[in-house]
């Protein structure tokens, strides 16, 4: 589905992956497990076109995009959850999704319906700015406005980064309803629980590289393996 | 097209605003010249025009008044060469300053920040050399041009009751257009792009392309009061497209309130207010804009209207909202 082939990525002269290769098969979610400034976030936003490689491919569905502009790729159907969860937040909930919707070319009213299904607190914050949402909500909406309009891949930069552990398990929840539906999503995470409760596929980042990916689920729920690279 | 597409209640309500405002500004008629009056309606469609590209685009621009001088000129022009009719003269100015807009369009949109502005202030003062030195054989220069209007059936536009109810149709209308854009989808998608450019990219929206239309829009409408202008003055000096008048703009918009039609009204009708009455009494009278500029900085950061906006929920003992 989603081909990530021998990337090189360079910010100027630095270049910070190196011969990254990654691949998303139909349903499956792969997590990208590494340190702060293993790259990965530099992963995340390659692939949604916001960087170009130096080198290598970015298939997805038979098609190279590693060239495509950033809404071209979403216009794909790969939507990016950045990391610092930034709404628009001076725009109400309602007015996030709606945004999403027309570029979607979904309805409004079926947009909103998966918002409130996904977190049915929502339906109170319809009218509120979403600049008032709390840090977890705003991650929620984030998802929420990604999965508008049933994208093909997700991409999603630690949705659990700095949230308090009743919201991780809220995350937790929406993420596991998303694997259950068979979305295909990378998500980029530190949290180990998440990630061994969720994980089909695991790649492990080190210095800009691929150090190591496991394949085995039965591999995934030994952490100790996993914290090597923490 | 959905896409520009509004409620209908929300309908409703941009008519019973266009009462409101059409009313206001007919009693301001009854208690002020009728020449002030006329000048406040055209000043009011181009601090409009202008809100749409600051205050919900977040685009501030030194170069707007270019529009405002070429719909001036292109009216005038077209009233001495073509023909006397004002509504071709209008028609004129609109589509030269929608050709201009056009072709700047997609090159100051490429630019943000301080870098628009000042590409946009350079774009204005070519202007204002072209009208006043490089096609002064066309333009007359500091001379300026002068002009006359014919009478279009029982529409005399040589008279000013004529003239003001024209002058404030046309602001009603761009008041119209410009509060259906805002409040539907494509509202939304200008104000997502003043917050955050890259977000509104990874949803789909080819930014560039809708900032270009913004603009457009906003430097097209922008030539409409100058060709009221031209029609009512029958004269054009470069004064009208002097990049000084940008100022002008931006201070009303300060007044009223940014991102907020209502407040592009009153801050437009409040500077002209002020610098009428000012300049009549007062010899150095920019000095007391400036002190209400910093005024206006320093403690009412959203205008009139936001300052309004904030007291009247406090008075009625209700908590503020955001925005």
């Amino acid at each position: 589905m989603l081909d990530v082939k021998e990337i090189d990525v360079a910010y100027g002269h630095a270049k910070v992956l190196h011969d990254v290769s990654v691949r998303l098969n139909v349903g499956e979610t792969v997590f990208i497990v590494g340190r702060n400034g293993a790259g990965k976030t530099t992963l995340l936003r390659t692939i949604a076109g916001l960087l170009h490689p130096t080198k290598g491919t970015i298939t997805h569905a038979g098609q190279e995009i590693q060239g495509f502009a950033p809404e071209e790729v979403a216009r794909r159907g790969i939507r990016y959850v950045a990391q610092d969860k930034k709404v628009f937040s001076n725009l109400t909930v309602r007015g996030n999704v709606e945004l999403a919707a027309h570029a979607a070319g979904e309805d409004l009213k079926a947009a909103l319906k998966k918002l409130v299904d996904l977190y049915p607190k929502f339906s109170q914050f319809l009218e509120t700015k979403a600049g008032s949402l709390s840090g977890g909500q705003r991650e929620i909406l984030l998802i929420g406005r990604a999965v508008v309009g049933n994208p093909k891949i997700l991409l999603i930069d630690e949705p659990t980064e700095g949230l308090a552990a009743i919201v991780i398990d809220e995350i937790f929840r929406i993420l596991n309803g998303m694997k259950e539906n068979k979305v295909s999503a990378i998500i980029v995470e530190q949290n180990l629980a998440v990630v061994a409760k969720l994980a089909d596929r695991i790649y492990m980042m080190k210095e800009g590289k691929i150090h190591h990916e496991i394949a085995n689920p039965r591999e995934i729920v030994a952490t100790a393996e996993l914290e090597e690279f923490l | 097209m959905d896409f520009i597409s509004i409620a209908p209640y929300k309908r409703g309500i941009i008519f019973r605003d266009l009462a409101l405002i059409g009313g206001a500004f007919v009693l301001l008629a009854f208690f002020l010249r009728l020449n002030w009056v006329i000048d406040f309606t055209i000043f009011a469609i181009l601090v409009l025009s202008y809100d749409l590209l600051y205050g919900y685009m977040g685009r501030l621009s030194f170069g707007h008044v270019l529009y405002y001088g070429i719909g001036a000129y292109t009216a005038s022009l077209f009233l001495v060469h073509v023909s006397p009719n004002p509504f071709g003269a209008i028609a004129a100015g609109i589509a030269v300053g929608a050709v201009v807009a056009s072709v700047i369009g997609f090159i100051v949109v490429q630019t943000e920040g301080a870098p628009f502005a000042l590409v946009n202030l350079a774009f204005n003062q070519i202007g204002y050399w072209l009208a006043a030195s490089g096609l002064q054989q066309i333009t007359r220069g500091e001379d300026g041009l002068p002009s006359s209007v014919a009478a279009v059936g029982f529409l005399d536009f040589n008279d000013k009751p004529t003239v003001f109810v024209f002058a404030l149709l046309c602001m009603l209308a761009v008041f119209f257009l410009l509060k259906t854009f805002t409040l539907s989808p494509y509202g939304v998608l200008v104000r997502s792009m003043k917050e955050n450019d890259d977000r509104v990219q990874f949803l789909g929206y080819d930014t560039f392309r809708y900032q270009w239309l913004t603009f457009v829009l906003s430097s097209t409408l922008a030539a409409l009061p100058g060709a009221l202008y031209a029609i009512f003055y029958g004269f054009v000096a470069p004064t009208v497209i002097i990049p000084f008048g940008n100022i002008e703009v931006i201070f009303a918009i300060l007044i009223g309130g940014a991102g907020n039609l209502y407040g592009a009204l009153v801050g437009a009708v409040a500077f002209k207010l002020i610098s009428n009455i000012l300049a009549t009494t007062i010899t150095r009278w920019e000095m007391f804009l400036g002190a209400l500029l910093l005024v206006l900085v320093f403690k009412f950061r959203r205008g009139l209207t936001g300052y309004v906006a904030d007291f009247l929920p406090r008075f009625r003992g209700k908590p503020a909202t955001e925005g």
